[in-house]
């Protein structure tokens, strides 16, 4: 038998008043902007390394990218940074094919650097399909990029521009959050393993490697 | 209507549906191009093919064939699927997999490949490639709440076929020796009489045991 006195009373009173705004809290949470910082790993390639000093600068546009997902109507319904995510790709991937990989702060900073050039990768596009709009049974991310890479003095060398695409089906999922964040992470791989492939494919690359009297056969 | 002559009426109907659920209908087909054979230091590993844009083997399949063939009285060593491409990468991902032997044979020419593949061990490359397709819905169960209690009445079923095939290559040879293909179909059922009764026919799992068992004995050279 239960016997309810008048201060269990009170806190059953602050309880449920607690309930009914926590309840209030996730109404209004469902009404709000989701946000998702991507978080992924990326494997090393096992490539042989161009025998060259590469500078890595990312400008503040690429280490701060945001993209915003809005619904049928206009409202802002995610929010999905990948700059950070991207800058830990870049940082895993370059110093695997290069003897010698300097992160710049600045682009001036390059010829103090000692570096043979400077690749400086900037997002161009970047699309995402939720199942719940295609009505497809996968979360899809399309990247489009702009790679660029300039000399020390900052003089052109090469600009390519890079696909990748990535997709992770719904049944793997539990959450709207994991799905878009799993299509980010395959389509970073993705642009990973063509970046990585196709570098030295690049003409003006292939051109600029043999004046450095470098010869990559990935 | 009383619950319980509900109840009572369908039970017949449950055991009925019960029995046919269990039947999913396997074919195993082998075709053997080379011969095969592997050692104890040896290892096989078991990949998706990821290329197609309107499917892709399914890492769970790969898994479980993976993980059946690795058991057993004939157990062969099994590089796990993710462990391989990560290490292999970027040489194994859905854009740059090699698609023919003559492919594998071009990869196998850059050293770091080589000596990863060789560090494992690896005999064969098997490429799983299949899905499993839901065809035939019917039916419709309609749930209600009340004061007085809740129930669904309804009855709902499906087919599933999977199709799955799955190529040897012999790293040593660079040679596709075989393919074994496996399709399996069954039907599945849920049957709701105040709860609805999940019937499921476990026909990707029927595939993956069939496929795995004659991979098993065809890599073994049995």
């Amino acid at each position: 038998m239960l016997a309810v006195t008048g201060n269990n009373m009170m806190t059953g009173r602050r309880s449920a008043k607690a309930v009914m705004l926590a309840g209030l809290l996730l109404l209004l949470g469902a009404c709000g902007v989701n946000s998702l910082v991507v978080e992924g790993n990326y494997p090393t390639p096992a490539v042989r390394k161009i025998p060259l000093t590469l500078g890595l600068y990312f400008d503040e546009d690429l280490r701060n990218f945001l993209y915003i997902e809005y619904t049928e109507t206009g409202q802002e319904e995610y929010r999905v940074a990948s700059g950070q995510t991207h800058v830990q790709l870049f940082g895993s991937l370059l110093p695997a094919m290069f003897e010698r990989v300097v992160v710049l702060d600045s682009m001036d900073d390059a010829s103090d650097a000692g570096v043979d050039a400077v690749f400086a990768p900037s997002i161009e596009e970047f699309q995402l399909a939720l199942p719940q709009k295609t009505r497809l049974d996968a979360y899809e991310v399309w990247v489009k990029y702009n790679m660029r890479l300039l000399g020390p003095d900052g003089a052109y060398i090469a600009d390519w521009v890079l696909t990748s695409y990535g997709k992770t089906p719904t049944e793997n999922l539990l959450s709207t959050e994991g799905g878009i964040n799993d299509a980010t992470v395959s389509a970073l791989r993705d642009l990973a393993s063509n970046f990585t492939l196709s570098f030295s494919a690049v003409p003006e690359v292939r051109d600029w490697l043999a004046s450095k009297q470098t010869v990559v056969t990935n | 209507m009383d619950t319980r002559r509900v109840v009572r009426q369908g039970v017949p109907l449950w055991l009925l549906v019960m029995l046919l659920a269990g039947c999913t209908t396997t074919t195993v087909d082998e075709f053997r191009q080379g011969e095969t054979g592997i050692e104890s230091h040896q290892s096989i590993v078991i990949l998706g093919r990821r290329q197609g844009s309107t499917y892709e083997t399914r890492e769970e399949f790969v898994n479980c064939v993976g993980d059946r063939v690795a058991r057993g009285t004939g157990a062969i060593r099994v590089i796990p699927e993710q462990e391989f491409v990560d290490s292999l990468f970027p040489w194994f991902e859905p854009r740059t997999a090699p698609l023919r032997t003559s492919d594998l044979q071009a990869l196998m020419e850059e050293p770091l490949v080589a000596g990863k593949i060789q560090e494992y061990g690896v005999r064969y490359i098997v490429w799983l490639d299949g899905q499993t397709e839901t065809t035939n819905r019917t039916g419709s169960i309609s749930c209600a709440v009340g004061p007085g209690g809740g129930g669904c009445f309804g009855f709902g079923s499906w087919e599933d076929d999977s199709n799955f095939d799955a190529r040897v290559w012999d790293v040593s040879s660079f040679a596709n020796v075989g393919t074994i293909s496996t399709d399996a179909t069954g039907q599945s059922y849920v049957p709701a009489v105040v709860v609805p009764i999940p019937l499921i026919a476990r026909v990707e799992a029927n595939a993956c045991s069939s496929l795995a068992t004659q991979l098993q004995q065809f890599v073994n050279g049995d």
